[in-house]
């Protein structure tokens, strides 16, 4: 690791402002993506300014729902007893990820900065766009078998490796920000960005803009009863998704009223899909509306030599995941 | 126009003995406000070293086994070899050093985590146990006990970790089913295998304190 | 007065250090003056270095030297006409950069964060050459090697079964696997003065070691002392030594400071070798009724350009089952790749991995039982050697293994059997190993409170060398284990082999049971009794009568003349009940059952541990393992614990290890075989098998990950 300075924050404001002082600061929350990204050379700040100080632990119901402060855990949420009661797609998508260990460290904000898995982007000998903006993508003529099927651009073909971000995109989740500029809210679905011509970019964070809060509506609470998370991967534990599914239904009998679909391991952003769950509102349920549906998610799919199996692989996780959940 | 830095005082110095230290990354010259002539001269100088120490190193007290240690390290220097390599409690191994095999669990302020990414100056204040502080003089903890008599290991050198991890599992409630069991204790990985003996042990110390 | 220790359930002998964190391995001694060694690893796959910008990393904090090809001292075993060549990669020795990520620099530094920060600093300039990475590319440039064993083999009539009513022929493929131990490879080493050497290094052998380390510095082996008491796993990583061994001790001696080297996980990707990337052909031609008539079996593995490997994966063939015709051919694939090492059950675990699933897909053409047709063509003598076995009980490994997996609920017919969503199946893969006794000492003591401490220069990777050899001392000498200390992991103790390919207990157990008779002679002799008295005699008393501080012997022990008359094996046969998901591609191991012939058990609880480890290592092999290349940078994409998946506690289910527990007759005086490889060799086939009964799916390229079964 390059050697570096280091600031306790003890004020949002303060720590937003050490970290605009220098252009390679960052943060440093849970330290599980980033302390890694430094030990591999991936990145290398000059400052890390410690956010764990910071007063954002907090998670509470609102009137409009559940607030969760960017420096829970990703445990503290996972068994949070209001989590698991009105939003518990959220508790299975966060159990889903990593380890015991990392969840008790990585925080909701820092999930939500984690980098890309990607080989080439963790290896500084090799190609990589988003490290390295114009030294190629190592991953589109190599070894493609974990990347996109949506969105990507010959810049970068890389997937968001959270589990938890997809329970929060199909949840409407909302992000709240503090910057130089003052505070804002972002929409989940607009806190990750695609790739394009850009592909250093992962979000967009402003420049010294910190995370405080993630929102979880109260509208979202509809879809507490037919959930499931299906994470198809390497091992049974403690890898990152081939293919994900966040699955979230409001039924009357066997009707479905409303459907929250997402998908990981398939884009540069946690993946919903919309028209899979206009699709199956107000239809009865069957292993054909699913697959019909699944079919309509994987419309504008496009695969790289080694990840075709995903064009099989994720609409048979969205049927197996939709059987779960309604079953 | 350069300011020649005043020496460090003496207790500035720390741990370790000779050292020829040469004041050359960039941080360092940026964050003192030195040119270059000013850390070769300061180089050249007697107290080079110590001065590159207490400009590198920041304090931090925390608190190992109920032991509490006053330290300075670099803020780059992570939990896991402040443990191994300044405090000589090698019982938390280190396996990967990337947060990817569970060797290095120990528990912070009773939560189990990775040590090795965890920096040593994130852990101010806090109390941390490793597996040297599990036992209770010379009587085992009952999951130590436990992993001797289901042979939860072989080479012994995940076990330090699978230990911390299963005491904290135990702790969290995650012992409801074998399957629960495995998934919340595949955090730490076993090469020689133990794992279905680990989950006996386990299952052992939960059925007993029931 | 025989107390039949052996075959006990003792507790792990350093159990309580293990579990207490008071187990040190190699990098954990507090060596005064420690320095720490950070190696530099090439960016290129072939080439040569023509220049190093170290000025950077020489002048930053902490940094005491930066070796480099263009400066680093001699290491005389490495110059040409040295009288005693050191083997392998001569690590800055010139500037030729064979692999992706071969060591070019060592950086020594006061901490190991400035020497890893420092590593980083280094600016190289090479001149790259065209390389070659692709095994599947560079299949046909393979050659036989120049090692004598592995040449082509016919028995009978080569190619036989292609003229067979019924024939199976298939490729298999099996990637490039990782040994990965949990410990990183570390060496400590420490000069005193210019002729004596010491180092703390992970190593299976700690006599090989000492040769090694000697070789290189052109030492007299009696002034290396290497020490390797815990050794954090290696399944074979650690039975060479290798050049960041000999780096660390030559940068000892430039520093004149301890240093301390560790590999990262990275680097373990390409400097401790690894199971090659096999492709192996094998033809089966069989009569109606399930008789052999030929078996062919070719293989092609991957090597190093700059050093030959060669395992034995086609051996197999030649022996486990009868049939007249048999012939094998072997070629290796040179590529700008690290060199492969053997890994537990090395080749014998790739070769049975093709052929238990050619057996496979021969007995649905057939429609007989696997196992029946297994009986049909068993052999009561080696067919290769045409010598008796020493003791073969394979037949009973199948009958009981066959019960407790309920191999009667197996259905015939592949894709019939569901549980809810899940297909399920069941599979038998079977295994064999030689059974060895190599030479091996061990000292006694015998002190007058009673108590006896062993010593032998073996190692403990994990399989509880300590323990058995407590227990085998116990019962030799008919006390308690709890007054035996057995001490290992130290190049000055009595020479042994080095602890692999299965016979540490069959070899230093042999030297421990011979030097305990040895005592009890010396002993019946000083109380003036016949030597081979078996009258219960006080041991302490003897001591305290005649004024001994200390009785001491040293005993060598080696295998008799008859040995040379029998073919001794080790067998086993796995067997494995998996569920497949038609939808999601996913694979659970519900049931392992490991059934072994492996002679005498000695120590019963840390065999069944080795057994089930062994399992696990298979199911990895099987499941989850593979290395892979990017074919435009010849770099390992996955060269790290998060993207090359061994098994975790979630993908294993309870493994039943059986043993059918009779001793060998033959192979040493207390009828041990060996279990450290057939406990891993079969299980790849085993579940790969009941993966094609479950699903009908059969995928001969491992792992079988859930993309596989998808695509199938």
């Amino acid at each position: 690791m390059n050697p570096f300075q280091y600031t306790r924050a003890v004020a949002a404001s303060g720590a937003i402002q050490s970290v605009l002082k220098e252009p390679s600061a960052h943060f440093l929350a849970g330290g599980t993506n980033l302390i890694d990204l430094m030990k591999m050379g991936v990145v290398m700040p000059e400052r890390l300014v410690d956010i764990n100080g910071l007063p954002l632990k907090g998670i509470e119901k609102t009137a409009n729902g559940l607030r969760i402060g960017a420096l829970a855990t990703n445990s503290e949420v996972a068994d949070h007893p209001l989590v698991l009661e009105s939003y518990p797609l959220l508790s299975l998508a966060i159990n889903a990820g990593a380890s015991p260990q990392l969840r008790n460290m990585a925080t909701v904000g820092g999930n939500m900065m984690q980098r890309t898995r990607c080989n080439y982007f963790f290896d500084p000998a090799m190609p990589c766009n988003k490290r390295v903006p114009g030294s190629g993508c190592g991953a589109l003529n190599g070894y493609n078998r974990m990347h996109a099927l949506f969105g990507a651009s010959d810049q970068c073909i890389a997937v968001n490796p959270s589990d938890m971000c997809v329970a929060m995109v199909a949840l409407d989740a909302v992000v709240h920000v503090k910057g130089p500029k003052g505070e804002r809210t972002i929409k989940f679905a607009d806190f990750h960005r695609l790739p394009g011509e850009h592909p250093e970019k992962d979000n967009t964070l402003e420049r010294g803009e910190l995370i405080t809060a993630v929102d979880l509506p109260a509208s979202a609470t509809a879809f507490n009863r037919h959930v499931e998370y299906l994470k198809i991967r390497d091992r049974s534990s403690f890898a990152f998704a081939l293919v994900s599914v966040a699955a979230a239904l409001s039924m009357n009998g066997t009707t479905i009223t409303a459907a929250r679909l997402a998908m990981g391991g398939v884009a540069h952003k946690p993946w919903r899909l919309h028209a899979a769950e206009d699709f199956l509102k107000g239809k009865t349920i069957s292993d054909e509306l699913f697959t019909q549906a699944a079919k309509l998610a994987m419309q504008d799919a496009k695969a790289y030599p080694y990840n075709k199996f995903k064009l099989t692989m994720a609409p048979n996780a969205i049927l197996q995941a939709l059987k779960t959940a309604t079953a | 126009m350069s300011k020649k830095p005043d020496p460090p005082k003496e207790s500035e110095a720390i741990l370790s003995g000779s050292r020829r230290d040469f004041l050359k990354t960039s941080s360092l010259l940026s964050a003192m406000a030195l040119t270059p002539a000013a850390v070769i001269e300061a180089a050249e100088h007697q107290w080079d070293e110590k001065f590159a120490d207490a400009a590198e190193k920041i304090p931090v007290t925390l608190q190992v086994n109920g032991v509490s240690y006053s330290v300075k390290v670099e803020p780059r220097m992570t939990l896991l070899d402040l443990l191994r390599e300044q405090l000589n409690l090698t019982g938390s191994k280190k396996g990967c050093d990337r947060g990817q095999c569970g060797a290095c669990t120990v528990h912070v302020n009773g939560v189990r985590i990775n040590s090795c990414l965890s920096l040593a100056v994130c852990n101010e204040g806090k109390k941390v146990t490793t597996i040297e502080g599990l036992a209770t003089g010379d009587r085992l903890h009952p999951m130590q006990e436990a992993f001797i008599k289901h042979d939860g290991f072989q080479c012994g050198y995940c076990t330090s970790g699978q230990i911390m991890s299963a005491v904290a599992l135990v702790k969290e409630g995650r012992t409801q089913s074998r399957e629960q069991i495995s998934e919340f204790m595949s955090g730490n990985i076993c090469r020689c295998g133990a794992y279905s003996n680990i989950v006996k042990a386990i299952q052992e110390v939960k059925n007993n304190q029931a | 007065m025989r107390r039949d220790l052996i075959g006990d359930s003792l507790n792990r002998v350093d159990g309580r250090l293990k579990v207490t964190g008071g187990a040190k391995y190699s990098g954990e001694y507090k060596v005064p003056g420690l320095t720490y060694g950070v190696l530099v690893s090439a960016t290129i796959a072939n080439g040569t270095v023509t220049a190093m910008d170290t000025k950077a990393a020489e002048r930053a904090l902490g940094v005491l030297a930066v070796i480099t090809p263009f400066n680093a001292p001699k290491v005389p075993g490495y110059q040409p006409g040295a009288a005693r060549a050191a083997r392998g990669l001569k690590l800055f020795n010139d500037n030729q950069v064979h692999f992706n990520g071969q060591p070019i620099a060592l950086v020594v530094a006061e901490t190991f964060e400035r020497a890893t920060y420092a590593a980083t600093l280094i600016k190289t300039t090479y001149e790259k050459q065209p390389f070659e990475t692709d095994f599947h590319k560079n299949f046909d440039k393979g050659v036989v090697p120049n090692e004598g064993r592995y040449k082509d083999y016919v028995r009978g009539e080569a190619d036989a079964y292609k003229n067979a009513p019924v024939v199976v022929e298939q490729d298999y493929m099996l990637p490039s696997e990782m040994h990965n131990p949990m410990e990183l490879h570390v060496t400590t080493a420490y000069w005193d003065g210019d002729a004596k050497v010491t180092l703390y290094t992970k190593s299976q052998g700690v006599m090989g070691s000492q040769r090694s380390i000697a070789n290189a510095f052109d030492l007299d082996p009696k002034n290396v002392q290497i020490n390797s008491r815990f050794v954090g796993g290696a399944f074979g990583s650690s039975l060479r030594t290798w050049p960041h061994e000999v780096a660390a001790v030559q940068a000892a001696k430039l520093v004149r400071r301890p240093v301390k080297l560790t590999l990262t996980r990275e680097q373990m990707f390409t400097l401790v070798g690894y199971r090659p990337l096999t492709i192996q052909k094998i033809g089966l031609g069989a009569s109606t009724d399930g008789k052999l008539v030929g078996i062919t079996h070719e293989s092609h593995s991957q090597t190093a350009v700059y050093e030959e490997f060669t395992e034995s994966a086609v051996g197999v063939s030649r022996f486990l089952y009868a049939s007249p015709n048999v012939n094998t051919r072997y070629k290796v694939v040179p590529l700008n790749v690290g060199v492969p090492a053997p890994m537990r059950g090395p080749g014998e675990a790739t070769g049975s991995f093709a052929l238990e699933s050619a057996l496979d897909e021969l007995s649905y053409k057939l429609g007989i039982d696997p196992i029946e047709l297994r009986l049909r063509n068993y052999t009561y003598t080696d067919p290769e050697r045409n010598l008796p076995w020493s003791s073969k009980f394979l037949k009973e490994c199948y009958q009981q293994g066959a019960e407790r997996i309920g191999w009667d609920k197996r259905a015939a017919q592949p894709g019939t059997q569901r549980d809810g969503e899940w297909m399920v199946g069941y599979g038998i893969g079977c295994g064999a190993f030689g059974a060895y006794r190599n030479k091996a000492s061990a000292k006694i003591k015998l002190l007058p409170d009673g108590t006896v401490n062993i010593q032998s220069a073996t190692s403990d990777i994990g399989p509880g060398t300590g323990t058995s050899m407590t227990l085998i001392a116990a019962d030799t000498l008919g006390i308690g284990a709890e007054k035996i200390t057995f001490e290992l992991g130290n190049s000055s103790f009595p020479a042994a082999p080095t602890e692999g390919g299965s016979q540490t207990c069959s070899s230093v157990g042999s030297a421990v049971h011979d030097v305990c008779i040895a005592l009890k002679q010396k002993l019946n002799t000083l109380a003036g009794l016949p030597a081979d008295s078996t009258t219960p005699i006080d041991y302490p008393g003897i001591l305290q009568k005649l004024n001994l501080p200390v009785l001491e012997l040293t005993q060598d022990s080696q295998a008799g003349e008859d040995a040379k008359n029998y073919s001794m094996y080790s067998f086993s046969a796995h067997f494995a009940q998996v569920y497949v998901h038609p939808v999601t591609g996913v694979v659970k191991v519900k049931k392992l059952v490991a059934v072994v012939d492996g002679g005498k058990i000695v120590s019963h609880k840390t065999a069944s541990s080795q057994m089930i480890g062994g399992a696990v290592g298979g199911m990895g092999m099987v499941l989850t393992e593979e290395a892979v290349f990017d074919q435009n940078f010849g770099r390992y994409v996955n060269g790290n614990l998060a993207d090359y998946h061994v098994p975790v506690n979630a993908d294993v289910p309870d493994i039943e290890a059986i043993f059918i527990d009779k001793p060998d007759p033959i192979i040493n005086p207390v009828g041990s075989k060996g279990l450290g490889e057939i406990s891993l060799i079969g299980v790849a086939a085993a579940v790969a098998n009941a993966v094609y009964n479950a699903s009908g799916k059969r995928i001969r390229e491992l792992p079988i990950t859930p993309d596989k079964i998808l695509m199938a």
